[in-house]
This record gives C-alpha cells, sequence and structure tokens, in this order.
C-alpha cells in the first residue's frame, strides 16, 4: 500500500525548502538556459519557472539519458559495470510526465530490472505540480486518463494560492517534506476545491477516447486501415516524435574504443524504431522497410502490444510528438479514425443477409467422373459473383442443406461462375440429380483466396502449382487467370496428379494447356496408369524436380488432400524453398462459413475467415494445420 | 601490426577540411598512435609513393584530375572522401545545372578561359571508386578520427543514417519551423551533432541525403511554411545538387556499398 498524507506549506516555504536540500541534493527543475525552457540542474531554486507547457524532452532524460556508458573495458578484457547515481530531486513535473516516468519504471524493472535506469530512480524524488487546467492546443492528457497518476511520484503539489496543498504517496516523499517544507494547517476545503476546479477545467476540454480500453482490439482490427498509409505517406521518418516521447525507451548500443585502442566504453544511445535503419540487421535485410509498418508499429506500441501489457494506453498524451511532427501525424488522430472505423463496423456491419441465400440456374451440367460433376450456374438478378481466386462460397439445397464449395472459374467471369462437385453425403448426392434449369442458392464470396498481395509477389516468379485430385478444382480460378498473362511470370508449371487416368478433370482444358508452350509447362502423373497412360506414374512429389525451379525465384501453389501436403511440403523444403514461399488452400469442415459457428477453427485461426488460402509460413507451427 | 600509412590529397575545394583536420592537434597527435602520416600538403613537404589509405578533399572539376586520381586509386586499399565537395560534389557542384561557357563568363568575366574546368563538379565517386566518406562542410573533425579508427579496426566506417532531426531533438532545441525558418534537417545525414539548428540557424545539408529520404514530403512541408518551389530547390541544391539529381531511391552518390547502411 501507498502511504497516503497531506500537507500545506506556503509557496515560500517550499522554496526555502528547496534552497536547504541543494546542500544535499541536486535539484532538476525548469529553467530557462539559451532561450530554451527545459528542465536542467538549478545552482538559484528563485530561477525555477512555474508556468510552462510541455518542455519539448521529458524529464525521462535524467534517468534515461540520451546516451550513457553502460560498461567500461580494456582491450585485454577486463570489464566493469557503470552506474553512478546522484542523489536528485525533480521539481515541478506534470501530471502527464509522472504517469510516462510510471511507465517507464515498469518497463525498466520487468523480468530484468535495469540497473542504470532504476539506480538513478532508488536515488531520486520526484515533485511534481498538478496542472490546473489543459496546458495547450496539442495535449490530450484528459483522453487517456493520465492528468490524475496517484502513484509514480513523491509528492504533488496543488496550487491553492499562496500555498501548495501536498499530496504525498511515499516514504520518501513524506522524509523529504518533513525535512526541508515547513508546515501549516492542512486546508481541506481549499485542497478540494482545487480538485473540483481541475476536474471542471478538464472535463471541458473533453473525455477520453470513445472506447480507450479496447483500443488494443481496434487497432487489431484495422491493420490493414488505409490511415497507415496516408500518414506514412507524409511521414519523412524523421525519428522526432520518438526523441520526444516520455514513454520511448529504444536504445542502440554501441562500442567506442578510445584511440589509443587500449581502452572503451558500451554506450547506450536512444533509438527511435521510425528510423529505417531500426529494424535492419547484417546483409541490408530490414524487418521493417516500409515506412507504413514503422508509423504502425510506432503507434501500436503505445495503444495496442503495450497496453495489453500495462493495461492502459502507454501514450500519456503530452501531445509532445504532435508539437514535433512537421508532417502533422498525430496519434489522436488515428485513434479517432481507427475508433470511428471500429464502430462502424460493429454496427453497420450488422448485415441482416448473413444468412440469406440467392438464387441461381443452373447453365450447364458435366459429367468428369464417376464421383464428380462440373456445374456451372448463373445469378438469377444479374449480378456477379465478384470473388478473388481461391475463395469459396456456401451452396444450398434447400431443405437439404449447404456445403462449402470452391469456385472454380476465374474472376470476371460475369454472372455465371463455376464449380466442381463430389458426392460425399447429402448436399453433394443431390446435386448430382440436378440438371439444366434446376435451382440452387448461394452465399457468397466467402473466405480469404489469392488476394492483390499475394499476386503481386507472384509477378516475375516462376510458378509452380501443385494440385492433386480434387485440389485442382480450387486452384483452377488462379491457373486460368495466371494463363491469361503468361508473359508476367517468369514460368508456370502445373504439376496435376490424380490416383488413375479416369480421376483427371477438365481433360480438354488440360490438352489445351499442354499445347500452349512457351514458359508454360503442364506436368501429370497418376499412382495407377492403365495402357493407354502414356505420361508419368507415381506419386505427385516425383513432378516436382522436373520443373527445374530456382528456389530463389519460385512460388509453390498447393492443393490436395491431406495427405499429400506433408511429402508435397517436405521436397518442396529439402530443394530449398522457403515457407513463406508455399502456398496452400486448406480443406476443414464448415458450416457458416463466416467465422462464426467455430466449425473450421485451427487454433485462433477461422479457415473460412483467414483462410482457406495461407501462406505457409503462417500456419506451419500450428500443429492442427496439416 | 605495422601501422597503415595516410596520406591526403586535395581536388576543387578551399581546403578548409584539411585544416579543420590540422586544427585538431591533440586527436592528431594521438591518432598518430595508429596511423603514419605519409603526405600531407598542408602540413609537410614529404611526398610518398606508398600509401594504405588515401584522403581526398575537394571535388573532381578538370578533366586532367583524372589521370592523378586513378594513380592514387591504384596505389591506396582504401580511399576515403572528405569533406562534402570530395564526398557529394558540395557547393562546388551549384555550378551543375548551368553551361560551363556561363559559368566561367560570371566568375571570371575579364578573363573566362583562364582556368580550365570541366562542364560539371562532379564528387570524387564520379571519378575513381571511393570506400568511404566523412561528410560535412567543414567536416566534424572528431567524425573523421572515428572514420579512421574505425576503418584500422577493420569495421564499417559507422556514419548515422539517421537524419538531423534526431540529434537536433537529443538537444532539446525547439524546431526553427517553429520560428518561421526552414531546415533541410528531416532528409539530411546526423553526425554533426545537430551544430546548425543548435547554435541559432537551420540545416543546409552539406552532410548530404540520408538513404530514402522522403524529398515529396520534406518539399510539402517547405512549401506549407511559405516557401515557393524556386526557392525549395534553390535551398536543396545549394550543396546536394548532384545528389538531387541523381533520383532519390538510394542516398546516390553515397560511395558505400549498402552494408555500410546497414551497419550505419
Ligand atoms: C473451402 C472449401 C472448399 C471446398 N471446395 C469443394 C469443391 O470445390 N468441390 C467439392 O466437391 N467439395 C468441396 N469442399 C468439400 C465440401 O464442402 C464437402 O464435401 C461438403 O460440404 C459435403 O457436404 P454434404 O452435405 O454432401 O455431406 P454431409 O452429408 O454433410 O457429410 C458427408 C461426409 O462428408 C464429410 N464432410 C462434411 N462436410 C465436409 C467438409 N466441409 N469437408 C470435408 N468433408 C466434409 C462428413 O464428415 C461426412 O463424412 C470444400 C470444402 C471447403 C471447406
Ligand atoms: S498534457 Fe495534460 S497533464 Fe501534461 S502538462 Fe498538459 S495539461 Fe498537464
Ligand atoms: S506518443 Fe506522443 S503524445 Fe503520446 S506520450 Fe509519446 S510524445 Fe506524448
Ligand atoms: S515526427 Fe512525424 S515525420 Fe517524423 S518520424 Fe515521427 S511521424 Fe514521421
Ligand atoms: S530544426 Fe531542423 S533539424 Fe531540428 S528538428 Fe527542426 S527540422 Fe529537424
Ligand atoms: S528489446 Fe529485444 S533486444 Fe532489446
Amino acid at each position: 500500500m501507498t502511504t497516503v498524507f497531506n500537507k500545506q506549506s506556503t509557496k515560500d516555504a517550499v522554496f526555502d525548502g528547496l534552497e536547504k536540500a541543494l546542500g544535499d541534493y541536486k535539484i532538476a527543475a525548469i529553467t530557462k538556459k539559451e532561450g530554451k525552457v527545459l528542465f536542467d540542474y538549478v545552482t538559484d531554486v528563485r530561477k525555477i519557472e512555474q508556468e510552462y507547457t510541455p518542455t519539448v524532452l521529458s524529464p525521462k532524460k535524467f534517468f534515461f539519458p540520451q546516451e550513457e556508458v553502460i560498461l567500461e573495458y580494456t582491450f585485454d578484457g577486463k570489464v566493469s559495470a557503470k552506474t553512478n547515481p546522484e542523489k536528485i530531486v525533480l521539481f515541478g513535473i506534470r501530471p502527464c510526465d509522472i504517469s510516462g516516468m510510471k511507465m517507464l519504471d515498469e518497463a525498466f524493472s520487468e523480468s530484468h530490472g535495469d540497473p542504470n535506469y532504476l539506480s538513478k530512480r532508488e536515488n531520486s524524488v520526484l515533485i511534481g505540480i498538478d496542472c490546473k487546467s489543459v496546458c495547450d492546443k496539442d495535449a490530450f492528457c484528459y483522453r487517456v486518463n493520465s492528468q490524475n497518476p496517484e502513484t509514480g511520484f513523491d509528492i504533488m503539489l496543488h496550487d491553492i494560492g499562496n500555498d501548495y496543498s501536498m499530496t504525498v504517496v511515499s516514504e520518501k516523499g513524506k522524509e523529504f517534506a518533513e525535512s526541508y517544507f515547513d508546515s501549516e494547517i492542512f486546508d481541506y476545503a481549499a485542497y478540494a476545491k482545487f480538485n473540483i476546479e481541475k476536474k471542471e477545467a478538464f472535463a471541458k476540454a473533453g473525455g477520453p477516447f470513445e472506447d480507450l480500453d479496447i483500443l488494443p482490439e481496434i487497432f487489431e482490427e484495422n491493420t490493414n486501415h488505409k490511415i497507415w498509409e496516408t500518414e506514412a505517406e507524409r511521414c519523412l521518418s524523421c525519428g522526432s516524435c520518438i526523441m520526444v516521447c516520455p514513454t520511448c525507451y529504444c536504445f542502440d548500443v554501441i562500442d567506442e574504443l578510445a584511440l589509443s585502442m587500449k581502452v572503451g566504453d558500451r554506450l547506450r544511445r536512444w533509438d527511435a524504431c521510425m528510423l529505417r535503419s531500426f529494424a535492419e540487421v547484417a546483409g541490408g535485410e530490414n524487418f521493417r522497410e516500409e515506412v507504413t509498418n514503422r508509423v504502425k508499429h510506432r503507434i501500436n506500441r503505445k495503444f495496442n502490444f503495450l497496453m495489453k501489457k500495462h493495461n492502459q494506453a502507454v501514450c500519456i498524451g503530452c501531445g509532445r510528438c504532435v508539437r514535433a511532427c512537421l508532417a502533422d501525424i498525430s496519434p489522436v488522430t488515428i485513434v479517432e479514425e481507427l475508433t470511428k472505423t471500429s464502430r462502424a463496423l460493429k454496427l453497420e456491419q450488422r448485415n441482416d443477409d448473413l444468412y440469406l441465400p440467392e438464387k441461381v440456374t443452373i447453365t450447364k451440367v458435366e459429367k468428369f467422373t464417376d464421383n464428380e460433376k462440373f456445374f456451372e450456374v448463373e445469378f438469377d438478378n444479374g449480378k456477379s459473383l465478384g470473388h478473388e481466386p481461391g475463395q469459396f462460397v456456401q451452396l444450398s439445397i434447400l431443405g437439404i442443406g449447404e456445403a462449402a464449395i470452391s469456385i472454380s472459374s476465374p474472376p470476371s467471369f460475369g454472372s455465371r461462375f463455376e464449380m466442381v462437385v463430389r458426392t460425399v453425403g447429402d448436399v453433394t448426392r443431390k446435386l448430382h440429380t440436378l440438371g439444366k434449369g434446376d435451382n440452387l442458392f448461394i452465399r457468397g464470396p466467402f473466405g480469404h483466396g489469392f488476394d492483390e498481395q499475394i499476386q503481386k509477389k507472384m509477378e516475375g516468379k516462376h510458378i509452380l502449382f501443385i494440385a492433386g485430385g480434387i485440389g485442382y478444382v480450387p486452384l483452377r480460378s488462379l491457373i486460368n487467370l495466371t494463363l491469361k498473362h503468361p508473359d508476367k511470370y517468369k514460368k508456370i508449371s502445373i504439376l496435376y496428379g490424380c490416383k488413375t487416368p479416369g480421376d483427371q478433370m477438365f481433360k480438354d482444358e488440360l490438352q489445351y494447356i499442354s499445347s500452349l508452350g512457351g514458359n508454360i509447362e503442364l506436368l501429370e502423373t497418376v499412382d495407377i496408369p492403365d495402357d493407354k497412360w502414356l505420361k508419368q506414374s507415381g506419386v505427385i512429389t516425383e513432378l516436382i524436380p522436373m520443373s527445374k525451379f530456382d528456389h530463389l525465384n519460385t512460388i509453390a501453389i498447393i492443393c490436395g488432400p491431406p495427405v499429400m501436403y506433408k511429402f508435397v511440403i517436405q521436397t518442396l523444403k529439402r530443394n530449398k524453398l522457403t515457407t513463406d514461399n508455399m502456398y496452400v488452400s486448406l480443406e476443414r469442415r464448415m458450416k457458416c462459413g463466416v467465422g462464426k459457428c467455430g466449425h473450421c477453427q485451427i487454433e485462433d485461426l477461422y479457415v473460412c475467415q483467414c483462410g482457406p488460402v495461407f501462406r505457409f509460413s503462417d500456419i506451419e507451427d500450428k500443429e492442427e494445420a496439416l | 601490426m605495422s601501422k597503415p600509412k595516410v596520406a591526403f590529397f586535395d581536388f576543387t575545394s578551399c581546403e578548409g577540411c584539411q585544416l579543420a583536420i590540422l586544427n585538431l592537434e591533440t586527436e592528431l597527435l594521438e591518432l598518430l598512435d595508429i596511423i603514419d602520416i605519409v603526405e600531407f600538403r598542408e602540413a609537410m613537404s614529404e611526398k610518398s609513393d606508398t600509401y594504405d589509405i588515401a584522403v581526398i578533399e575537394g571535388s573532381f572539376s578538370r578533366d586532367k584530375d583524372l589521370k592523378r586520381l586513378t594513380k592514387i586509386r591504384e596505389t591506396a586499399g582504401v580511399v576515403i572522401a572528405l569533406g562534402a565537395c570530395a564526398h557529394i560534389g558540395g557547393i562546388n557542384s551549384l555550378r551543375n545545372n548551368q553551361t560551363r561557357e556561363d559559368v566561367q563568363r560570371i566568375v571570371y568575366p575579364d578573363n573566362p578561359t583562364l582556368y580550365e574546368t570541366n562542364k560539371k563538379a562532379l564528387p570524387i565517386s564520379g571519378a575513381i571508386k571511393v570506400d568511404a566518406f566523412v561528410p560535412g562542410c567543414p567536416v566534424d573533425v572528431k567524425e573523421f578520427v572515428k572514420v579512421v579508427k574505425n576503418l584500422v579496426l577493420g569495421k564499417a566506417p559507422g556514419l548515422p543514417t539517421y537524419p538531423v532531426c534526431v540529434e537536433c531533438k537529443m538537444n532539446e532545441n525547439v524546431c526553427v519551423y517553429e520560428y518561421g525558418k526552414t531546415c533541410l534537417g528531416p532528409i539530411v545525414r546526423a553526425g554533426c551533432n545537430a551544430v546548425c539548428t543548435s547554435n541559432g540557424g537551420v540545416c543546409i545539408g552539406c552532410r548530404g541525403l540520408i538513404p530514402n529520404p522522403n524529398i515529396n514530403s520534406q518539399k510539402d512541408i517547405m512549401e506549407k511554411y511559405g516557401l515557393n518551389m524556386d526557392l525549395i530547390l534553390d535551398s536543396m541544391n545549394l550543396f546536394m545538387t548532384e545528389e538531387n539529381k541523381a533520383g532519390q531511391e538510394q542516398a546516390p552518390c553515397s560511395p558505400m556499398p549498402p552494408k555500410e547502411a546497414a551497419n550505419g
């Protein structure tokens, strides 16, 4: 429990006390120096400024300085850690900065206690001066509730006219106040009045962010929001926002050898995730190359990643970054925009038609194999499905049920689209009895297919389609799309394996593909050949080396029966293809198709939402995936 | 370990960078613990035919210098461009947007052909391969020592790849834009400890561009603060004519291989 007690002293007594304390402590407070208003050590306490808007840098610099030596060593291997704290009093800190110090205290204490920071903190007395009203237009402490910290300081002064009313919350603070500040009788009414007036003044500025408590969720929902890009376009990656932030604490570690080449220092210096070099590793690979990702990372740290850990926003709303940013990039704008989008999502996304299917008419049926039939259908209302390759629909026959079926035609196929269905059970068996002119019902398209990003990544690469059996069907949409512009790719190899020649689907189409030539090749195999089969026989993995791919320039796209994935992926790995260049389309039991019923879930993923198409590296660690 | 031999050479420049180094008395003496200076016209009359590190000041502006530069390149294992003129062309490159004839007429109206000159004043990397550079006009002598030290230790030169704003903020300056001035700090390579903005000036770009600067946003901001496009380009071209010409994909005249950016 924190000790809380109240005290009151005249302002003069406070400054007299500080003067006395100068013999025992170094005192840092707001002073004017070379035209700047900043926190600095003072020798004359009468020159301390009491009114100010937030300083360019926060008081964190006293505990986590811009640059400090953390280790001294000699070249022959003698090392010594370096902490040399002095006793300091930090006088006149604002509530927001105290909230910031609290955040840093937690960050530097948790799991591994940082000796440099903590030793300085232990030797310091923090004396705050409370704010009577919001300091300037850029400050937004009241939006993140940082204006009334209950801990993080030793003594807080409230200005009640001639006197300071004090809240003391630590033993250290109590000792200091008792030793240096002469007491008056505590005027509770004046203290209460200060608090009421403060509350009113801040309320006038506004309340906390709507949905402040659930900002982490809102940020998760909006990782692809367009605001990230529009802000990043203006961002200079200048790092100013990070330099001035009281709750940023990333640093760089640098070895500096003296010219004698005999002794050296290891320094730590402020670093910034907004700088391009921050996530760069040897060899030039950069894990956060894009400005967009850096802006996203910085703001997510404040309102998502670290907020989850600290249970409160890690931005204290001091507004320093807003003042410092020449490109007018502000956390407030971003938080407000994301909150707005999420609210809109929540309310508007209520989709009364979610479970309402639309009528289509069968326009063509073709028997492919004993178990598989091809269907072309057309929307009765003339609309077009508007899907991306790899997506699926929920096909239903009223009275029987629904089944997830992949869309097999490429996008922009007018109001028609194609499917291939294998009879396995109720819905699929019934479907096989239907013919041209009969009606079906459709919901969708659903799921995450081969989106634009994947399609972009494929450009210029050798594309290896690996399809087993009915797995050709979901891939066909993308295969046919790529075949439209083969020049966009280095090479297109289609590897197709079936049990028997009779199981092959789209025979005419395959013949056409094999006649195309150029950079397009079709490699076929069957497990059990018949007399007429002149091509390869054996399992599909044997086709892989025949495509002669260069592992640095290839993307493999895989779909087939569950057993196939394991062997195909093993073979690809053996040929050095990395799993971030493999995409799989997974089949799961599905019911709702819209991320509600839970049937398709793999650990924390809903296949119907995040899949069925996955980059393999994203799911390879999930035991349930294959 | 025998000490590497270092030779200094100058081309088109004011020799201010070499002077700055000579003024660095104590560090220079200590530097002599790890290197031998075998040629330095500003300080001594000896000349040497062999050296390991060549430190070149000045830009490449006369065709006839190519021979001497090639010779230096062949002799030295490591070539360091010293100062803005050698690193990015510097002030000399200001004239690169005009014809040679105009330039000669403006500079020597009475006798335009008095001195021979190229069409352009280029960084040393416009003539020969350069392995490292020490930016600035004049150079920051501490940084010079650091680069030499790092190279002798076999490390990357260790120049920052972040912009001046970082150091400016560490020095707790109020941004000059708040006083209605404009500044190139956000796109210019740090390492000078923001000496200009910390002493009442603005950053004029003597250290050249950072890798991947956001030039468009920089222009928008300068425009928002009241500069017209001509003034914006003038200010950006003062030192960086050649860098701006080369396009903004990579810090273009930075002669360092990508490795340097990684180790910054
Ligand atoms: C994303 C996705 C795309 C699909 N694409 C196609 C396609 O293009 N063509 C095609 O023929 N099939 C496809 N399927 C499989 C298809 O959804 C099932 O075969 C279908 O739901 C079975 O329904 P039913 O009413 O005929 O069978 P039911 O009578 O419901 O069940 C019969 C048997 O099939 C099994 N089963 C039921 N649902 C599924 C399911 N979703 N996946 C696997 N087994 C199931 C049951 O366990 C049971 O053993 C796809 C599945 C998914 C998840
Ligand atoms: S941001 Fe809020 S708490 Fe901080 S100084 Fe301004 S008003 Fe006070
Ligand atoms: S993100 Fe900006 S407003 Fe928030 S604490 Fe940091 S500097 Fe202050
Ligand atoms: S201060 Fe603004 S421009 Fe600079 S890095 Fe931060 S967000 Fe980008
Ligand atoms: S004064 Fe210049 S260098 Fe300093 S923060 Fe402003 S723009 Fe950046
Ligand atoms: S926080 Fe991970 S290395 Fe420092």
